[in-house]
């Protein structure tokens, strides 16, 4: 939508969809929810009884507090209004200078798709906090390939960089200030440094909070009978290391939006966790990650192993093939495997991250996937003597040797 | 849930469509009401 590529009507869903569906549809604001009472209250003090409440009040992007945060031109993207708003100010301004705080896949995707649709036109700069881009998908040596496509395309990466104020004038973004002195021109300044949960109405109902948010139970129950939870607002488990995360991605958020309304029909199935499954495309680049990534791992303490590899989108012989690597880390005590990273310069080879994630979900360990069988074909996939899993695998069965 | 309870869903991202719509499917005698603060927010 930022870029133009989408329109908001054909990115959201009508409200006639439910509608005719027999569900009511109430745009207004919930400003009370009382978990004795069993109601709702709406902004113009209309009360709305319930006798099961879900809640999917989602999260919000982070600001962060540094000076010049609320001039115009500095703008976070979580919805569409969002996006409308993104898009106006650039085609109104005809903003040319934009600079991205935060490294993240929503930043980087937004400016590809800028920059995709008006070639030439822009000049990207990019400050991360952390050493490369996607810190939060892959390790520095993945990244590294990220970075490398990123400033091949023309964008000024400044990695391992804390901004110190936005500048503005007359109200308006001129520029950033970065700590170490540097000052860069800015049209426009897109922020993405993570989101915050939306939890007034948890705690208007005295919700059970964690650190990351709501806790529910493994059907999605809150500490107040009736009341279940679900996605952004809600603490999650991470799949391998059982800890609590925030785990906010949609793929979770519609998976427990679905969970939540079998649990209600009475079905007795467990969320299992996250795995922070994601995928995104930067120009000619396809990434995906699932599991922790090797820096993570080592914080938690684990030994790990890793190994990578570099295969190939088709048999060696067939016109138009093109690299991918795939990384795999395993738990050397375990001998399972427990995440993954794919870097591919073709679209087939990147959603192979899911069968990363079952093999994760099935606690598979080194032997087991040196065995592993993928479909062949020399038109949509790597020769099965390329089949990276497989080789990442063997090479880690060598390694537990030495 | 039981014939004629009410179910209300707060929120339109990627709990409340999917959460209301299946609901509705697997319990079609629960009356679902979804509430959201935006003029639009579903993304599909």
């Amino acid at each position: 939508m930022v870029a133009g590529v989408a329109t908001v009507d054909s990115i959201t869903n009508p409200d006639k969809m439910f509608t005719d569906g027999g569900i009511n549809v109430i745009i207004d604001r919930v400003t009370k929810a009382d978990g004795d009472q069993k109601t709702v209250t709406l902004s113009d003090g209309r009360e709305i009884p319930y006798d099961k409440l879900l809640l999917g009040t989602g999260a919000s992007p982070a600001v962060i507090p540094i000076e010049g945060h609320d001039l115009e031109g500095v703008f976070t993207l979580r919805s569409a209004p969002d996006a409308e708003k993104i898009r106006n100010f650039l085609e109104e301004r005809k903003a040319k200078k934009l600079v991205l705080i935060g490294a993240g896949f929503t930043n980087l995707e937004v400016a590809t798709l800028l920059c995709e649709t008006k070639p030439d036109h822009y000049d990207v700069t990019v400050i991360e906090i952390l050493g490369y881009p996607l810190p939060l998908m892959v390790d520095s040596d993945m990244g590294a390939q990220v970075q490398e496509h990123l400033v091949e395309k023309g964008f000024t990466m400044k990695m391992d960089q804390r901004v110190a104020k936005i500048l503005g004038q007359n109200g308006v973004v001129s520029g950033v200030e970065l700590a170490s002195g540097e000052t860069i021109e800015a049209d426009m300044v897109l922020l993405a440094v993570g989101v915050r949960q939306n939890l007034e109405l948890a705690k208007d109902l005295g919700l059970e909070l964690g650190k990351f948010g709501i806790k529910v139970n493994k059907f999605l129950e809150t500490s107040v009978p009736d009341v279940m939870a679900a996605g952004d607002c809600v603490e999650k488990y991470n799949l391998v290391t059982k800890k609590p995360v925030a785990g906010q991605l949609r793929g979770p958020a519609v998976i427990q939006g679905r969970l939540a309304a079998k649990r209600l029909a009475g079905y007795e199935i467990e969320f299992p966790g996250v795995l922070n499954n994601s995928a995104v495309r930067l120009f000619d680049k396809y990434i995906g990650s699932v599991g922790l990534t090797e820096e993570e791992a080592r914080r938690e303490g684990l030994e790990i192993l890793c190994t990578t590899v570099t295969s190939r989108s088709k048999h060696g012989m067939i016109p138009g093939v093109k690299p991918w690597t795939l990384k795999l880390i395993f738990d050397k005590a375990s001998h399972k495997v427990i995440g993954g990273q794919i870097v591919s310069d073709s679209v087939a080879p990147v959603k192979e991250i899911d069968t990363i994630n079952a093999l994760i979900l099935g606690e598979k360990t080194i032997p087991e996937l040196t065995t592993l069988m993928c479909a062949g074909n020399p038109d949509c996939s790597s020769e099965p003597s390329l089949e990276p899993i497989t080789i990442c695998a063997e090479q880690a069965l060598q390694k537990l040797r030495t | 849930m039981q014939s004629g309870q009410r179910l209300v869903i707060i929120g339109m991202g990627g709990v409340g469509g999917p959460a209301a719509m299946l609901a509705k499917r697997l319990m079609p005698e629960v009356d679902v009401t979804i509430i959201r603060e935006e003029e639009r927010f579903i993304v599909r």
